[in-house]
């Protein structure tokens, strides 16, 4: 065995490997160690999340229950009215505006594809339901449960009330989810742009949004008190 | 031998006490460095096993080993190449090749 030659120099030598070898090991180890940590503080943040709700919900129910009959009746029948789009409402939210595009149709392409669709204010209206709007109008029309969105010859119809582009759709909601989710990549803004619709987005904290404004138009449903059958 | 084992030893406890380890990034540039430096010490073994042992050559290729093959692996990382793969493949087949000389010279001696 030559190895008692350079003594020294591989004790050094030794001594780095050896250090290098525990580095790596206690890193490895914290990696373990962090990852299982970061999901505990992730379901905690969470749980408190959903306690803060519970919370909520909670005294809301006490509030209700220590109501009297009349108070109450109009606690839930302003919650309702407010649910079926009768009341103006305000709060923080979004403008956005779709106009046709402003590139010249090439030949071959179907001109129609250069125009704003019925069908691209359906996939905004959902993206921006889906991503939280509590209140949405298009053009001063409130949308409803009943609400359509309706292609009608060179404008579109909702509430059965006609309106040319530009569109401009209203959104209570939070600010960054709605425009998050309208520039998602490959998301709405994204096909539109293809083909040079204009969109645009405006965060405002004072969004107002008009009521539903035609009456009623329940002529042939009743009111039922059976229950789904199973 | 016996500084050898010393060293190490000493090493590995320097290592567990030192307050600082490696940043997440640099983790797999570590642990190719540190491939080479086993690579580099089952090497200096068998060498040491068929008597042409040369700490000059051991130590700068211990050395050189270890911080080519970190370099190699960051180059390849910012030119969206697996190098990490292909380094560890290559210094895990160098130390299996070489324990199996050890091994075989070993065996023959006794």
């Amino acid at each position: 065995m030559h190895i008692e030659k350079g003594r020294l120099s591989i004790a050094c030598v030794s001594l780095v490997l050896g250090l290098m070898l525990s580095v790596q090991f206690r890193s490895t180890q914290d990696i373990r160690a962090t990852l299982p940590f970061q999901r505990v503080e992730e379901l905690s943040a969470r749980l408190h999340e959903v306690e803060a709700e519970n919370k909520k919900l909670e005294s809301e129910l006490m509030d209700l229950r220590g109501m009297s009959g009349a108070e109450k009746s109009e606690k839930i029948n302003d919650d309702i009215m407010m649910f079926a789009g009768m009341t103006a409402l305000e709060g923080p939210g979004i403008i956005l505006t779709i106009d046709d595009s402003g590139k010249i149709a090439k030949k071959e392409n179907d001109p129609n594809l250069y125009l704003v669709h019925d069908e691209d204010i359906l996939k905004v209206v959902n993206e921006l339901r889906a991503a939280g709007a509590e209140a949405i109008s298009i053009n001063g029309q409130r949308l409803t449960a009943n609400s359509e969105i309706r292609c009608a010859g060179p404008t579109i119809s909702v509430n059965n009330v006609r309106s040319a582009p530009p569109f401009e759709i209203k959104a209570i909601g939070e600010k960054d989810n709605l425009i998050n989710a309208i520039n998602m990549r490959g998301g709405v803004a994204d096909s539109l742009k293809v083909w040079g619709i204009k969109l645009d987005i405006q965060p405002s904290d004072n969004v107002w949004i008009p009521a539903y404004k035609a009456s009623s138009k329940y002529k042939l449903a009743t009111a039922s008190t059976k229950e789904a059958s199973k | 031998m016996i500084y050898a084992v010393i060293g190490l030893l000493l090493g590995m406890v320097l290592g567990f006490f030192v307050p600082w380890g490696i940043p997440a990034g640099y983790t797999s540039l570590f642990s190719v460095a540190l491939m080479a430096c086993l690579d580099s010490v089952f090497g200096g073994l068998r060498a040491a096993c068929n008597g042409n042992f040369d700490d000059r050559v051991f130590i700068s290729g211990f050395f050189t080993n270890a911080l080519l093959a970190a370099f190699l692996v960051y180059v390849g990382d910012h030119l969206g190449i697996d190098l990490y793969y292909v380094a560890l493949l290559a210094f895990g087949l160098r130390i299996f090749n070489n324990l199996g000389a050890i091994r075989q010279h070993l065996i023959i001696k006794k």
